[in-house]
This record gives structure tokens, C-alpha cells and sequence, in this order.
């Protein structure tokens, strides 16, 4: 690995090129800039203190980037020993929060540890705990891949695992996203079609299941499909959130002039806070957020290509799903084609645990544009420009 | 573009899934920011716009002395809004009860009916004009302050705040409901009215408990603080906020105020989001109305009606006080009367101003007229003789028979006496000697035949026929005061102008009008219409009035030892309905049923007081079964006289001042 590196360093390059490293933490830079400055502005009329979620959300930024750092710096493969440890404590945890007194429940959902207002989302980092796991696992047994019980069932136990454990708290949103994050890792490192898409099948059916049984949320569920006609019962919040796309038009009505915030959109800092965006700052700012998410995720896959080895590619690719598919899931849900599950939009929605996870997640992906080098493969003009040099 | 721990296809496969993501969700946020926009929009605006009104609030009616006869007291109306109500605020609800006065059952019953069912047809009407209501309102159309009223008023789920127009009570039955029904017809209740008034110590208790959902709107209800005092003259505003009568109603422009409104925009829970407000235009409050009534003489008047009322149960009584120097009304009363504060009670003829929409045939009183034309034109002196035992006498070539006398007189009385013993047959033979023209002419310059100008009260103008009309007893019976009808406020104008000089007024009831910071912005002079006739003849016929009130008079009843006092008697017979002889109903002059009345002022010289006392109909009552003027209404005069001394502190005028009183106060007094 350090071959790689000494053949860079001997070309009189600038140390900071643009690579897909760079990009991605650039544009989880801006998005953070943006979410702080959304938050203020939400935060403007509010009857306490405007300042409230602002200074929580600094140090939350300052914090995950100082994870962020620390974690660029590990090294992944001496971590990679302790994967089945981090993943049984995540398990633990995630227990634990089920604990009357001991999980923190907020509006019926116990999600939380910690004490007082320092208290942590133990399923955010659940998820990256999950694929890390699954990785390590995946990448250890990569020839038996075909095999139904240690290629196929194993894994899934291991996403079945945490996924339940979210499930039982409830959060099915989460539960869903570690789901769809692991059913497509097994599904990159190999995994037959015939093993997938029965799963697929099943976990959509379960899905369904619950969703029927539980008739407040049949509700929730069907109210989207009608946004207008629910307007007072389930799909307010959805409409309110709608409505200040409208509201904010192609130019945006101005930073701090967004009205939406105010009493009619329910989760304003949180869940809801890209049409927040929407209202303000318009057209072009949101389009702008879609895009950063875009060119994180392309980044990524550009990156991807130098990766050394399964484990590694796996848990990048984990990272950039954990990054891309909560922000595709909380913007449909915002613009109203999804329906309403309670996630927050990385980098930006006000809360502490998924910012100090985007930091993970961030750094890991640091880390590795760090040590992976130079693409393991070589494009031709790659080659012709070493042959020539 | 893989290297190859992954197949390609598999991540090409994926890769496009989630940037197609990324595109679909890039053409959704276009679809809402600019292609749905104008759907969407229509609704924010609706569910953001806002027009708040401020109420103005409305003027005192003041009486001369500053004393409250009208106010606007601040009261807030307790709301709910049942879709807001908490669980663990239940255990609170019967302490809201206790303090709202509303049974627990009731509260509750109201607490928890969140939703209604609407008819289609009415709730189609309403959300049609909830839709009009704030779209109506638009920068290029401002609207008049009535206009934003309308809108407020109709598109009560906008604001919740009392309703001031009588559509709205109708149409809202006290509730305000959601715009658009749900599946079930069922709209959900935003705003149910708890209380119409609670004053806001107690308000401030029902925040205390800190129910959420229930909250005030400040309104300004209208408040009497006297009940029955001057309420022919003041007036009411009715529930809905519609001067009715009185004052209130003629002073309605400069009581009422100018409402203000604050046009802007409401936060998600409906209240107003002061950092977007776009208008502000601040209530003005009504200007405070000062009348010329006194509230001590009114309730000297109110006592003296109350004290006859008892006394005689006449079917209707009248007391008019004013300053004839000025014409400015003093006191005003009227039996039957009402309670102001409770006038939705009150019988509809116990509030009618029986001084100026009722007439009567004044009698004796008038036979002022004849006296004062005759004297005038120099056809007679005071001592001028007239025989009164004639029964028919030659005029224009006819011979007219004259009324009957109430008293024989022996001999020819002089003018003096005419008046003072109130001969019938003296006041024909004046009326005769001016000639029914000239005799006309001092009829009307009297103020009989039309309006006084009070302006409340719905006046009329009396009757009056012009002399080509009248037949040939006419000449003979209006000189003491038949064929003629007029009101209690006319008389009493009539016997001022001869306590003002000779000038007749019009009578006052608003001495000034100030604005809310107290400043004076108009004030009502005296208004002199006309002069009847000279001072001299004014100050004749003072003296020839003070012999009625002397013991040889009419009424010596009506005397007050030590003051010059003058003034008429007038018992007349009313017209009643009777079945004559061949079966047909017809107006006869009834033996049994009068109007008594005295009219007068003092001190004679210096008249500083006008009162008249008309009392109709207190002949089942009154001694000997007949309601005289001299035996019924003269003492009633001398009872409020002897108070409005000692109030007004009325000096004895045996100083005569050199020239007339009355003028110089009208030089001061007129603008």
C-alpha cells in the first residue's frame, strides 16, 4: 500500500488534487453550512431562545468533525478484528434502549440513551455498526457466496438482527433503510438473483403486514396517496410541507422569510426541514441540495473503483447507501412520493446523533481515499500517460 | 467501471436505480415549486392571509357635568377550540365552569362536540364567502373600514373575534367551523364561544388555569351605568352593535369611531404573525358626546314622573326642563319609561319619546298666541276689556258662536285676566281681533305647525291646518287651543320664546362633542329660528303669565313664594273614540278623560328655567274625577321648581337687570 503512495509523492503534484475524497467532503461541507443556516432561520420564531438549536447543531458539527478526523486516521483493517465486538455492543445497546427507564422515549418511540439533554440515537450508529459487520462477514466468506445458508442466510441473519431489535422500538424507518442498506450489499457481493429477489418478495410482504396491522399507520400509509383530501387528518404535515415548495417559488422568499415554519409545518427542524429549504431560499437551492447528494454518491462510485479489497469496497459502499438512500427517502417523503416515515436528512436536519454518524461516515470514506491509492486497475490512458512519462 | 469484487451489471444496476432517484426527485421539486404552484399557492394564501380588526372603541355619552350616562366597558369574550384541548386539562374543567358561570354539564358538552354537520346548501354559501373574504381584499381595492367589517365578519374562521353584525350571529350559530368538510359532511369546530363576557379579573383567573385552547378576545360592550335615567334620550345599541335609538343613534358618526385593521399574515395555529404584517391602520376611538342634560335635574324630572305615575296612573306623562335663554334641554322624561340595560325587556311603546312623537290639543296654553299676537300689533294693551259672558259673537259678516266657560265671569276681563283665569271666550275674541291670517302667521311663529328640531326621538310636527282649510268655529276654538295639535317638546319651545325675549330656539341636546383625547372638536350653540315678537311684548306677556301662578290665577298651585314664577294651565279634553247614535265610531271630546298640563318658567324677569308638565289621561285618579292642569301639573311644576333652586341655585329676581337676560346670554352663547 505504501508502494502506491511513495510512486505518487515522487510527482511534483499539488498535495490537494481533486479526488472523489475531496468532493465528497466538500459537499458535506456546504450541506452542513446550508443546515446550520436553514436551522437559524427556522429557529428565527421560534418563542424560545432562536439560538437553541443553532448552538446544539455547532457543536454537533464541530464534534462530528472532529470524529470525522479521528476516524480518517484509524486504521480500518486493524478495526476490522473487533467487528464481530463492535456489532454484539451496537446489539447490546440497541437492547438496552428497549429497557423501560433506561431507553429515553420521546412521543412513544424509545430511541435514545444518554442523560439529560446529551443523549444519543443508538439505531444511527446501529446502522453503520450493521455494515460494518456485514461486510467483514461478506468479505471472509466471498467464495461461499453461492451457498444458501453461509452465502445468503447468515448474512441476512445478521441484518435481521439489528434490524428487528429498531424495528421493536419502534422505528421502522430505520429498520427499513438497514434493510435496503444490507439486502443490497449481499446483493453486490454476489448474492444469487434466485436468493434476492425471494427476499425482496418476503421483506416487502412482512413490510406490508405490519403496515396493515397496525391501522394508524394503514393510515399514515394511504393518507399520501391523497394528500389533498387528508388535508386535516394524516397528510397535514405533508401538505403543509407541499405547500412551502409552492410558497417558496423558483427564487425562494428570502432567509428568514419563510412562514411554513411557523406552526404549520410540524418537524420543521428536523424530518421536515428541506421544505424549510424550499420555501426560502427556492427552486435552485433545493435542486442544489439533490445535486450535492448526486455528487456525493457519483464520487463515490468514482472512488469505489480503487478499492483494495471486498471488505473495504463493501463498507464504503455501506457508507455511501447509509449517506445517499436516507437522503433519496427523507426528500421523497418531504416532497410527497414517498410516504411519511420519521428520518432526517443528513447533514442538514437538526440532531445530534445523525450528525456525528455522517462524520463516521464521511471519515471512513476519508480514511480510505487516504490509503486505497491508485486505482487498482489502470484505464489505458492512465497507461499511456505512464508509458510516456 | 468496476473492478472485481462486485459484477458490473450489479452495480450499474444499482447505481442508475439511485441516480434515477436523484432525477425523479430533482422533476418532483420543479413539479411543486413551479409547475403546481398556482394550486398550492391558493391554498397558503388562504390559510396565511389575514385581516385582524381593531375595534374602535365607542364614545361616552356624557351629561353637562361630565357624569356617564353611556359607556364602553372592555370585557372579553372566552373561547375554545375543542381541536386543541388537552387530556390532563380536564381536571380543570369544573373550576372553568365555576368561574365562566356555566353549568359543568354544559361546559362539557361544549368542550367535547368537535365537529358539526353542515348542511351542503349553507355550507357551500359560507365557504363560498370565506373564499371571497380575503382575496376580496387586495392592495388595488382598498377597502372601506365597513367593508373589512363585512369580510371580517363573514370569514369568521379567520379570526376569532366577536361577532358586531347580525348576519354573522345568524349564520355562525356561535361557532366557527373548518372550511372544508371531511367524508362525513362533519366540518371540525375551531372556535366555540363559552362566555359572551366576563370582565378581565376573571379572565385573568381562566388563564391562570392554563387550559390550552381556551383564550379571550377583547370587545367593547356598551354599558348604561343608570339604568332608566334619560333613556328616551340616550338611546341604545342593540346586541348587534346597531345604535337603535337616542342619542346613539343621531351621534352614531362621531360615537362609533373608525375601526383599525391589521392586514398580514397568521402563524400555523392562527395567530397573527407580527413580522409579516403589511397594513396597520390604528383604530380611532369614538369622540365622547357631552349633552346639555343634567343628570341631577333629570333624575329631580324622573322622581316627579315616578311620584305622579304613582299617584295618578296616567295613561302617559311628559317633563321637559330647559334653559330658555339658551334652548339648551335640561331634562327630558317620559312616563312610561325603560331600563337601558335591559331594553331588549322593555315594552316597544315604553320607549317611545312621548315629547316629541306624541301631539296633543294643548288647550289653555296656547292661548299665549292670540294674547301675544293682539299685544304685538298694538290691538290690545293688558288692560284691554273683553266681554267673556257672550255666547255668539259677529265675525266677517257671520255670526260665530264662541266655546263655553269653564267659570262664570261676571264682568269684562281685561287681558291680565284673560289670561290668568284662562278665559276661552277672551283668548276667541283676541284670535278674532288679529284675524285668522295674522293669527296663523303667530301660530307658526311660535314653532307650531312643524318641527322644534330635537333631534331624537322621531319627532313630528304636530298638526296644523292652514286657514284656508279651517271652518268658520276654527278662528274661534285655535285661540284656546282646539283644532290646533301639537307635541310636549313644541309647547314647551312655544311658552321659551316667551322667556327668551321673544326668539324662538331650537332646542339643544348635544352641548359639544369631544374627541378622544378630550378636545372639544364641535360645539352646539343656541339656534335662534326666528323672533316671534318684541321684548316688550315678551316682557308683557311674562307678567300677564306670572298672574296665573298668583292666587286669583288658574294655578296658584304652581306658585313658589318669593320667586316670580309664569306659566299657563291647559286642561283639555281628549278626543276619544265613541259610538254615536246611529252605530258609526267617532272621535267626541271626552268629559271624562283630559290632558293636564302646566307649562311655564321663572324667575319671569330673569328666566333661568322652562318646565313643562303634561300629564295625559290621570283623570281616574285625580280629585273630583277631572285631571286639571292647575290641580295635576301646576303643583308638579312648583315641586321641581323648588328643587332646580336650590340645584341651579336660582337667585329671587326682584333685581330686575335693566335689559333682558335672555339676550345677553344669547349674544354669548351664539356662534
Amino acid at each position: 500500500m505504501s508502494s502506491t503512495r511513495d510512486s505518487s509523492a515522487e510527482k511534483p503534484r499539488v498535495r490537494f488534487t481533486l479526488n472523489p475524497g475531496t468532493i465528497i467532503a466538500v459537499c458535506a461541507f456546504s450541506l452542513t453550512i446550508l443546515g446550520l443556516t436553514i436551522l437559524f432561520s427556522a429557529s428565527a420564531s421560534l418563542k424560545q431562545d432562536p439560538y437553541s438549536y443553532l448552538s446544539k447543531q455547532i457543536v454537533g458539527a464541530v464534534v462530528a468533525a472532529g470524529l470525522c478526523f479521528v476516524t480518517s486516521r484509524l486504521n480500518l483493517d486493524y478495526l476490522r478484528r473487533y467487528a464481530w465486538v463492535v456489532g454484539g455492543i451496537s446489539l447490546v445497546l440497541l437492547a438496552l434502549v428497549l429497557i423501560p427507564h433506561v431507553g429515553i422515549a420521546v412521543k412513544g418511540s424509545k430511541r435514545w440513551l444518554g442523560y439529560g439533554a446529551a443523549r444519543l440515537q443508538v439505531s444511527e450508529f446501529a446502522k453503520l455498526a450493521m455494515v460494518f459487520c456485514l461486510a467483514h462477514y461478506l468479505a471472509l466468506n466471498q467464495t461461499r457466496i453461492g451457498e444458501l445458508k453461509r452465502g445468503y442466510l447468515y448474512p441476512l441473519g445478521i441484518i435481521g438482527a439489528f434490524a428487528a431489535l429498531v424495528m421493536r422500538e419502534p422505528d421502522l424507518g430505520t429498520a427499513a433503510l438497514m434493510v435496503a442498506v444490507g439486502v443490497m450489499l449481499l446483493f453486490l457481493a454476489g448474492a444469487k438473483w434466485r436468493y434476492v429477489l425471494p427476499t425482496i418478495a418476503s421483506v416487502g410482504l412482512i413490510f406490508a403486514m405490519t403496515v396493515m396491522l397496525m391501522p394508524n399507520r394503514l393510515r399514515r400509509f394511504t393518507a399520501f396517496l391523497d394528500v389533498e383530501g387528508n388535508k386535516q387528518g394524516g397528510t397535514y404535515q405533508l401538505y403543509q410541507s407541499l405547500a412551502a415548495f409552492a410558497a417558496g417559488g423558483v427564487d425562494g422568499a428570502g432567509l428568514g422569510q419563510g412562514r411554513q415554519q411557523i406552526n404549520f409545518l410540524p418537524e420543521a427542524h428536523t424530518d421536515f426541514i428541506f421544505a424549510v429549504v424550499g420555501e426560502e431560499l427556492g427552486l435552485w437551492f433545493t435542486l442544489g441540495v439533490v445535486a450535492l447528494f448526486a455528487i456525493i454518491f457519483v464520487a463515490g462510485l468514482l472512488h469505489l473503483r480503487r478499492a483494495p479489497n471486498l471488505f473495504q469496497f463493501l463498507l464504503v459502499t455501506g457508507c455511501l447507501l447509509l449517506i445517499c438512500l436516507q437522503a433519496i427517502i427523507n426528500l421523497g417523503v418531504v416532497t410527497g412520493v414517498f410516504p411519511t416515515k420519521g428520518m432526517s436528512l443528513p447533514f442538514i436536519s437538526a440532531g445530534l446523533s445523525n450528525l456525528l454518524l455522517m462524520g463516521l461516515l464521511v471519515g471512513i470514506i476519508l480514511n480510505t481515499q487516504r490509503t486505497w491509492g491508485r486505482v487498482a486497475i489502470p484505464r489505458q490512458a492512465r497507461s499511456l500517460e505512464e508509458v510516456l512519462a | 467501471m468496476s473492478k472485481g469484487f462486485a459484477s458490473n451489471y450489479r452495480i450499474v444496476l444499482l447505481a442508475s436505480g439511485i441516480l434515477v432517484s436523484f432525477i425523479g426527485l430533482g422533476a418532483r421539486l420543479i413539479c411543486l415549486h413551479v409547475v403546481d404552484r398556482g394550486e398550492l399557492m391558493q391554498y397558503v394564501i388562504k390559510a396565511r392571509r389575514q385581516i385582524i380588526v381593531e375595534h374602535a372603541r365607542r364614545g361616552d355619552i356624557l351629561d353637562v357635568r361630565g357624569g356617564v350616562l353611556a359607556t364602553s366597558r372592555t370585557l372579553m369574550e372566552v373561547g375554545v377550540d375543542p381541536q386543541s384541548l388537552r387530556a390532563i386539562d380536564e381536571a380543570k374543567w369544573p373550576q372553568l365552569a365555576e368561574l365562566l358561570g356555566l353549568p359543568v354539564a354544559e361546559l362539557r358538552k361544549i368542550l367535547t362536540t368537535k365537529s358539526k354537520k353542515v348542511d351542503p346548501v349553507k355550507s357551500a354559501g359560507t365557504a363560498l364567502l370565506a373564499a371571497v373574504g380575503p382575496s376580496a381584499v387586495t392592495p388595488a381595492a382598498r377597502p372601506s373600514a365597513e367593508d373589512i367589517n363585512g369580510i371580517f365578519d363573514l370569514s369568521r374562521a379567520m379570526e376569532k373575534s366577536p361577532a358586531n353584525s347580525e348576519k354573522t350571529e345568524a349564520a355562525e350559530d356561535e361557532v366557527s367551523l373548518d372550511e372544508e368538510p371531511d367524508a362525513n359532511g362533519l366540518r371540525l369546530i375551531r372556535y366555540a364561544k363559552l362566555s359572551p363576557h366576563v370582565d378581565e379579573s376573571t379572565y385573568d383567573k381562566v388563564m391562570a388555569l392554563g387550559i390550552k385552547g381556551v383564550y379571550g378576545t377583547r370587545i367593547y360592550s356598551r354599558a348604561y351605568p343608570h339604568n332608566q335615567l334619560a333613556s328616551h334620550v340616550i338611546g341604545y345599541v342593540n346586541k348587534a352593535g346597531v345604535p337603535a335609538a337616542g342619542i346613539e343613534n343621531y351621534a352614531d358618526f362621531y360615537l362609533r369611531g373608525q375601526n383599525g385593521w391589521r392586514e398580514g399574515e397568521r402563524d400555523g395555529k392562527g395567530r397573527e404573525a407580527a413580522q409579516f404584517r403589511t397594513r396597520e391602520v390604528p383604530a380611532s376611538d369614538g369622540y365622547s358626546v357631552t349633552l346639555s342634560l343634567d343628570m341631577m335635574v333629570q333624575h329631580i324630572v324622573e322622581e316627579e314622573l315616578e311620584f305622579l305615575a304613582k299617584k295618578y296612573q296616567p295613561q302617559k306623562a311628559t317633563i321637559i326642563v330647559s334653559d330658555p335663554r339658551t334652548g339648551h334641554i335640561l331634562a327630558l322624561a317620559n312616563y312610561p319609561t325603560f331600563n337601558l340595560s335591559e331594553y331588549g325587556k322593555a315594552d316597544p311603546a315604553s320607549m317611545r319619546n312621548i315629547a316629541v312623537a306624541d301631539q296633543y290639543e294643548p288647550g289653555s296654553v296656547f292661548k299665549i298666541v292670540a294674547a301675544a299676537g293682539a299685544l304685538e300689533n298694538g290691538l290690545v294693551t293688558p288692560g284691554t276689556r273683553f266681554d267673556c259672558s257672550i255666547e255668539k259673537i259677529e265675525y266677517r259678516g257671520s255670526v260665530r258662536s264662541l266655546p263655553g266657560e269653564d267659570h262664570h265671569f261676571d264682568h269684562p276681563l281685561t287681558v291680565a285676566e284673560i289670561i290668568a283665569r284662562s278665559s276661552n271666550r277672551g283668548a276667541a275674541q283676541m284670535g278674532m281681533l288679529l284675524g285668522e291670517k295674522k293669527f296663523y302667521e303667530y301660530v307658526k311663529a311660535f314653532g307650531f305647525g312643524g318641527r322644534t328640531g330635537f333631534p331624537v326621538g322621531g319627532e313630528v310636527g304636530g298638526t296644523l291646518a292652514p286657514p284656508e282649510k279651517w271652518d268658520g268655529l276654527t278662528i274661534t276654538r285655535m285661540p284656546m287651543g282646539h283644532s290646533v295639535a301639537v307635541t310636549p317638546m313644541q309647547m314647551h319651545m312655544g311658552m321659551s320664546v316667551v322667556a327668551s325675549g321673544g326668539l324662538l330656539l331650537r332646542p339643544q341636546i348635544i352641548r359639544e362633542i369631544r374627541d378622544a383625547s378630550g378636545e372639544v372638536v364641535y360645539r352646539f350653540g343656541t339656534v335662534s329660528k326666528q323672533r316671534a315678537f318684541s321684548e316688550r311684548t315678551a316682557a308683557t306677556m311674562a307678567k300677564l303669565l306670572m298672574g296665573v301662578a298668583s292666587k286669583d290665577g288658574t294655578a296658584p298651585l304652581a306658585a313658589i313664594p318669593g320667586f316670580e314664577v309664569a306659566g299657563k294651565t291647559g286642561t283639555t279634553q281628549k278626543l276619544v273614540p265613541t259610538v254615536d247614535s246611529k252605530g258609526r265610531t267617532v272621535l267626541r271630546y271626552s268629559e271624562k278623560h283630559h290632558v293636564a298640563s302646566f307649562v311655564g318658567f321663572f324667575p319671569a324677569s330673569r328666566p333661568q328655567v322652562a318646565i313643562s308638565v303634561i300629564v295625559d289621561d290621570a283623570d281616574a285618579h285625580a280629585p273630583g274625577g277631572i285631571a286639571y292642569g292647575s290641580g295635576i301639573a301646576a303643583p308638579s311644576f312648583k315641586r321641581i321648581g323648588e328643587q332646580l333652586i336650590q340645584y341651579l341655585d336660582i337667585k329671587p329676581a326682584y333685581e330686575t337687570p335693566a335689559r333682558g337676560p335672555g339676550l345677553l346670554a344669547l349674544e354669548g352663547g351664539r356662534r
